[in-house]
């Protein structure tokens, strides 16, 4: 059982203006992929990805996207925030060379994975996608990983021009690059474009359901297809569990269980009363 | 799946006497054929309500030594959505593993109204979620509180739909036995018990808050155990429908207890948490065992509680 922990926050580093890293001074037993619930007792408990969890502190880094988050974003250092978990499944650590693939907001996770693999000595190259320059994150932190890193933009206002997609198929068109294992993190819909062309090879992707209770129990976040939990048997899910997923790329549930199509961002069956 | 596990219900024949209870694992047919493929023979979609429901905010659990403090707050996609998930799970079902769907109203017409949305629906039995402890504050004290309220809102039911109706009631009340007769003379053809306890309270001491988003939620898991046993026990003996037996149970010498103190089903909720979905594959094993070892050709052969 993971006990839940109330602690003060420690550190605040302003990412861009809408990310912000949050670490706390405590050793939290967590591997890359995994993440924890954060709750300040006013309203609402959400599920955060771990960008760093070393001895004596772990940090997670938040988008401003809501509610919840835009009062995370009024808390100062020392204020507190309750925190359970670690949770969930985490990335394989694969003796091989690693490519791996952040997608914007998706790319926080893959700088702890980056620093487990670094650590352990294996080759990691990694691309970082946003959609413009003022929205990639976290650069500085991979660049002194000294690893093979390269940035693409959609509007090419910093490095490559274009998706991450666009990115990996380039890469491929090059020769295909020398890695053996592919780590995905970022919009759903940018793993389900990334997976065409990574059949050949081995992958896992990290997803993002709606969480409630974290702990496997509540049903919320199971998907369709093999009903596994993205809290417990995710959210780090390789090839074979990527494969059951029937509605990858197509829809999620919202908190009361409804379909929401990634397409249009509205239910998929309409209330009939 | 093993033979002696095969256990009547209500002129059905089910795999296993092991119930996922409402509530746990939501609502969607991908969940609940994972838990079916466990080995539960019968599983629990969360209650339904008329229309969606997002539940509280979190944090809607706090587990504890013992077991868990919940307040989900009735969330569910709505009955309309809700029921096309019963439909895909039911699509693929065997015969040996039934669906019970929950309902949750606020009168008996809302109960009657969404058990005749259930109308078409084959294999199937309602549940009337009479007892949920954590919303209080949106419709005050539970149903299960009041046997006539339980009573009007069964009979109700009863008109409105073929379907077997099962009352789930509630432990928070000073005498279960005049709710259950009351349910089981309104037309009632099978109970259910226990309910999560409580409610209860969880406390931050950094903040001094509560730390449920509810302020209170109700109990579930190991701890509730003994309640769960001596209600079982007292309804059963009191009552002539079947009663499905839970609260607390884990392991199969605690769905053997279970048994002994009368239940005909039993549900297994809270273990999932603590010992995945594969706990009905382990519960029913070594209930398996325990029948072949004694000679049960089945769980009714099990002797009841003498006291």
């Amino acid at each position: 059982m993971n006990r839940r922990v109330t602690l003060p926050i420690g550190r605040i580093t302003e990412e861009t203006e809408d990310v912000r890293t949050f670490t706390f001074y405590h050793s939290l037993d967590a591997r890359p992929g995994q993440f924890i619930m954060a709750t300040d007792f006013k309203e609402g408990e959400k599920p955060f990805s771990l960008s760093d969890s070393r001895e004596g502190e772990f940090s997670f880094t938040v988008k401003r996207v809501g509610d919840f988050t835009r009062r995370l974003f009024t808390r100062r250092t020392g204020d507190f925030i309750s925190i359970r978990g670690a949770f969930g499944s985490s990335f394989f650590m694969s003796p091989r060379r690693a490519l791996l693939i952040g997608g914007g907001y998706g790319t926080p996770p893959l700088l702890f994975l980056a620093r487990a693999l670094t650590a352990r000595g294996l080759p990691v190259k990694m691309i970082n996608a946003a959609r413009t320059a003022g929205d990639l994150i976290m650069a500085p932190y991979f660049q002194d990983l000294g690893i093979d890193y390269c940035e693409t933009t959609d509007d090419g206002s910093r490095g490559f021009r274009g998706t991450a997609v666009d990115a990996v198929r380039h890469l491929k068109d090059q020769g295909g690059g020398a890695y053996d294992y592919v780590y995905a993190a970022g919009p759903e819909l940018m793993m389900y474009h990334l997976r065409p062309l990574l059949e050949e090879g081995d992958y896992q992707f990290l997803f993002e359901r709606y969480m409630k209770c974290a702990v496997g129990l509540c049903g919320s976040c199971a998907v369709d297809g093999s009903g596994i939990r993205i809290c417990r048997e995710g959210p780090a899910l390789d090839k074979a569990q990527v494969a059951l997923l029937t509605e990858f790329g197509s829809y999620h549930r919202d908190s009361a269980g409804r379909k929401i199509s990634y397409k249009t961002n509205k239910p998929l069956i309409m209330e009939d009363e | 799946m093993k033979e002696r596990l095969k256990t009547e219900f209500l002129g059905r024949v089910f795999n296993s006497p092991l119930v996922l209870p409402a509530g746990i694992m939501g609502i969607s047919a991908a969940s609940l054929q994972a838990v079916s493929r466990s080995g539960a023979g019968l599983v629990t979609t969360k209650s339904l309500t008329l229309k969606p429901r997002t539940g509280h905010p979190g944090p809607v659990t706090e587990p504890f030594e013992g077991g868990l403090l919940n307040a989900m707050g009735l969330c569910n996609p709505g009955v309309a959505e809700g029921l096309q998930e019963a439909r895909d799970y039911l699509s693929q079902a065997d015969s040996g593993q039934g669906l019970i769907i929950s309902l949750f109203g606020t009168s008996p017409e809302e109960f009657s109204g969404l058990a005749r949305r259930c109308g078409d629906l084959e294999n199937t039995f309602l549940e009337l979620n009479l007892s949920c402890p954590n919303v209080f504050d949106e419709f005050g004290t539970p149903l299960a509180a009041s046997a006539p309220r339980v009573a009007e809102i069964i009979r109700s039911v009863k008109t409105a739909t073929e379907l077997p109706v099962i009352a789930k009631l509630s432990p928070n009340v000073t005498d279960i036995l005049p709710v259950a007769r009351a349910a089981e003379e309104a037309g009632a053809d099978a109970l259910c018990l226990i309910n999560t306890l409580g409610p209860g309270l969880a406390i931050d001491i950094t903040t001094s808050r509560p730390v449920l988003s509810n302020r209170y939620g109700g109990l579930s898991g190991g701890c509730v155990k003994p309640v769960a046993l001596r209600l079982v026990h007292l309804v059963s003996r009191t009552v002539a429908i079947p009663v499905i037996g839970m609260g607390g149970v884990s392991t199969w010498e605690d769905a053997v207890e279970m048994i002994i103190a009368g239940a005909r089903l039993v549900g297994l909720g809270t273990a999932v948490m603590d010992r995945g979905m594969e706990v009905f594959t382990e519960v029913n094993s070594g209930l398996a065992a325990f029948l072949e070892n004694r000679n049960y050709r089945g769980i009714e052969e099990i002797p009841l509680l003498e006291i």
